[in-house]
């Protein structure tokens, strides 16, 4: 079977500082893998490359057997494929609630205007925001903003969600708010790749944790490995730090 | 939705221009006779001046009615500063000149005159109660020039021997003001022009005696319109030997200029000369009003263009959009009146009528300004937006459209009605190329009414009336659409 995501020797710079230093990385369908590491390791921008919103310097990248680097890709077609969710929501502050989740559909021609809206109605009902669907963004508190963004990603029925820090903005008591929505994805068979520092999140819900340090993966494994028993150095130095607090 | 609301007025705007453009330009006369542009001075009486209904007589322009018909041709007759006409002739943009043009020995290197029809030669005039007795008592100060005339030519040639300095005025009223008005000390002026606005109000008096005597003369390009030139010199002979050219100078020399141009008690109050000059007032406002909506659309087309080329992550196109915008905003607007309307011409030898001319003069400058806002709006709209845009499968051109300059457009808005201030304001500045627009409406009015303080202040009223009108429905606009 094809791995859903196949990243080989994927390296990044930016001028001379290399980011990415040679990442390998297969991720299958329904497999939830959660990257973690310290702040500058290259996990965000390793996630970024993914969709291409960051240019790889060398190596590929394929999803679901589709080759981003090549030059005859539709990267806007594979991106309809890939849903991401920031860390700072970027939710398009001129538009309703509602617009905001029907905009891409309605554009790409993937449904008519009413079946967007019974669509983004359904999807807004399922992070627990029904009564906001013609709020503006400025009227939500962040965990609001961050289940809309969420929302928003699955409008376009990908197979595949990316989350980018989704909870380093959220004030504490709304991080779990939008844990349980990640969570309720995980548990619906959704292939997600999530770069984030809740380790409870990690802990409970990953199938597979990536350590990243200095643009390498560092260590890899699942949840009771990486964090019960972890052999590189700075995996240990991290998890201690962390962890111990 | 609204998409196509917007479709059917740009048609409609784009409809309306080239009406404006193709009617501004010559087109072809029905009738078999030949056609001519030619062009005159906007104010030189006795030789031209507008009457009272604003309608252009004088010994040049009754001459050249009285030899078209006989000669059976026909003209449009398009006033402009004699400065721009007569670079206009040599740039192809008009036939021939019939604007009390001295015929000189430099003149003669690039034109062709027709037979001398006027004896005049050149005189100094200062201050009705200046105590310079002669043109020695100029050394130090400053004289007024009119730009491009046989006078100025004149003053130059003895300026040196005088030690005087000189400015420059485009047109002759403002020039006698100035030296009125002890700005200036003196200027140099063709005799007749100068006695009969002596004679007619203005308060100098002649200094010496004239000089460099010589003829005026109608003239056409070096080697170009012989044709022209032949039906002149046979329609002068003619008007010359049964005695209408007599009675045509007649006319004019010796009389009062409010025979012509109405009476000066009118001239004492602002509703009188309001009154008056009405219709004039109003087709200058209306020249200016098109000149500025038509402006502002076609720039904003064009800036927006631009505006969205300098920001997108392409080399050529970035270089590209700051090129223009970096020539179109650097250049003076006069500069690129000019030189679309007469430099161009002269390259290509196609004319381009003043108002359109006008128009692409607006759009390059109003519209590099209008592209610089916009790029700095687009780019002040937060990069996440658009990556959020993009990750949604959204193409760049679509996540431009729906999601950045909807956003990025609120934060222009102030710009844009101060621009349209600006633009409105900057239509003054082609009345250079003879459009005929409120500022130049005040200009020939002030010709035939020495009225100098009445009329700026009744034109720089007319302005900050429109002003507050624009600016007031831009913001209703602003309020209704824009969602500020």
């Amino acid at each position: 079977m094809v791995a859903k995501v196949s990243v080989t020797d994927l390296h990044k710079s930016y001028g001379d500082n290399e980011v990415l230093k040679g990442i390998n990385l297969a991720v299958e369908a329904n497999e939830v893998v959660v990257m973690i590491g310290p702040s500058g390791s290259g996990k965000s921008t390793f996630l970024r490359t993914l969709n291409k919103l960051e240019e790889p310097t060398t190596g590929s990248i394929a999803i679901d057997g589709i080759d981003l680097t090549a030059k005859d890709t539709n990267l806007n077609k594979v991106r309809e494929n890939i849903g991401m969710v920031f860390q700072h929501f970027n939710l398009f502050p001129h538009l309703t609630v509602l617009e905001n989740i029907t905009l891409a559909p309605i554009e790409l021609g993937k449904l008519s205007k009413a079946e967007a809206q019974e669509l983004g109605l359904k999807l807004l009902d399922r992070v627990g925001l029904a009564d906001k669907a013609t709020a503006k963004p400025t009227q939500l508190s962040g965990g609001q903003k961050q289940r809309v963004a969420i929302a928003r990603a699955l409008a376009m029925q990908p197979s595949i969600m990316l989350f980018d820090e989704p909870t380093s903005a959220l004030d504490p008591e709304m991080v779990g708010e939008v844990l349980k929505v990640m969570r309720d994805l995980a548990e619906d068979g959704m292939t997600m790749i999530v770069v984030t520092h809740e380790m409870g999140f990690a802990k409970q819900v990953a199938d597979r944790v990536v350590f990243f340090a200095d643009g390498y993966i560092r260590e890899e494994g699942t949840p009771e490995q990486v964090f019960n028993n972890p052999q590189d150095p700075r995996a240990q130095d991290f998890l201690n730090k962390v962890l111990n607090v | 939705m609204h998409s196509k609301t917007w479709m059917k007025y740009f048609m409609l705007t784009i409809a309306l221009m080239v009406g404006i453009i193709t009617t501004g330009t010559d087109i072809a006369h029905a009738s078999k006779e030949p056609h001519y542009v030619i062009t005159t001075d906007t104010t030189y009486p006795p030789f031209e001046l507008q009457d009272k209904n604003g309608k252009y007589v004088g010994i040049d322009i009754d001459i050249l009615k009285e030899i078209a018909k006989r000669e059976h041709f026909t003209y449009k007759l398009v006033p402009i500063s004699f400065n721009s006409g007569a670079q206009a002739v040599l740039s192809g943009q008009f036939d021939a000149i019939m604007a009390g043009m001295a015929i000189t020995p430099a003149r003669k290197e690039v034109y062709d005159f027709g037979t001398p029809y006027y004896k005049t030669g050149v005189i100094a005039a200062i201050s009705k109660n200046s105590n310079i007795k002669s043109l020695d008592d100029l050394r130090g100060k400053t004289v007024a020039l009119k730009t491009g005339t046989g006078a100025a030519a004149y003053a130059l040639s003895i300026q040196k021997q005088y030690g005087f300095k000189v400015t420059y005025f485009n047109d002759s009223n403002t020039m006698y003001n100035d030296v009125a008005l002890g700005n200036t000390v003196a200027t140099f002026e063709d005799e007749p022009v100068m006695k009969y606005a002596i004679q007619n109000g203005v308060k100098l008096k002649i200094l010496t005696k004239p000089a460099n005597s010589g003829y005026y003369g109608f003239g056409v390009k070096k080697g170009h319109n012989q044709a022209l030139i032949k039906k002149f010199n046979a329609g002068f002979a003619s008007i010359k030997e049964d005695g209408t050219y007599d009675k045509i100078v007649a006319k004019y020399i010796g009389a009062k200029e409010s025979n012509f141009a109405g009476s000066a008690k009118v001239n004492n109050s602002i509703w009188g000369l309001l009154k008056q000059n009405k219709s004039q007032f109003l087709a200058g406002i209306g020249q200016t009003l098109m000149l500025t909506i038509l402006g502002i659309i076609l720039a904003t087309i064009f800036g927006v263009a631009i505006g969205i080329l300098a920001i997108i992550p392409n080399k050529f196109s970035h270089g590209f959009a700051s090129t223009i915008i970096y020539i179109f905003r650097g250049l003076p607007l006069l500069v690129l009146a000019f030189f679309i309307y007469i430099g161009i011409p002269s390259l290509t030898g196609h004319k381009l009528s003043a108002l359109f001319s006008g128009l692409i003069t607006l759009m390059l400058n109003e519209g590099a300004y209008i592209a610089a806002f916009v790029a700095g709006g687009l780019k002040a709209v937060d990069n996440g937006q658009m990556e959020a845009a993009r990750s949604l499968g959204l193409s760049y051109g679509k996540a431009m459209l729906k999601v950045v300059m909807p956003q990025g457009i609120k934060l222009m808005v102030p710009s844009f009605v101060n621009q349209f201030i600006i633009t409105l304001k900057d239509t003054s500045i082609l009345s250079a190329i003879g459009i005929i627009e409120l500022t130049q409406t005040g200009t020939v009015i002030i010709s035939r009414n020495s009225q100098g303080f009445r009329v700026w202040f009744l034109v720089a009223l007319m302005y900050l009336i429109m002003i507050t009108l624009l600016t007031f429905l831009a913001k209703w606009a602003d309020k209704k659409f824009g969602g500020n």
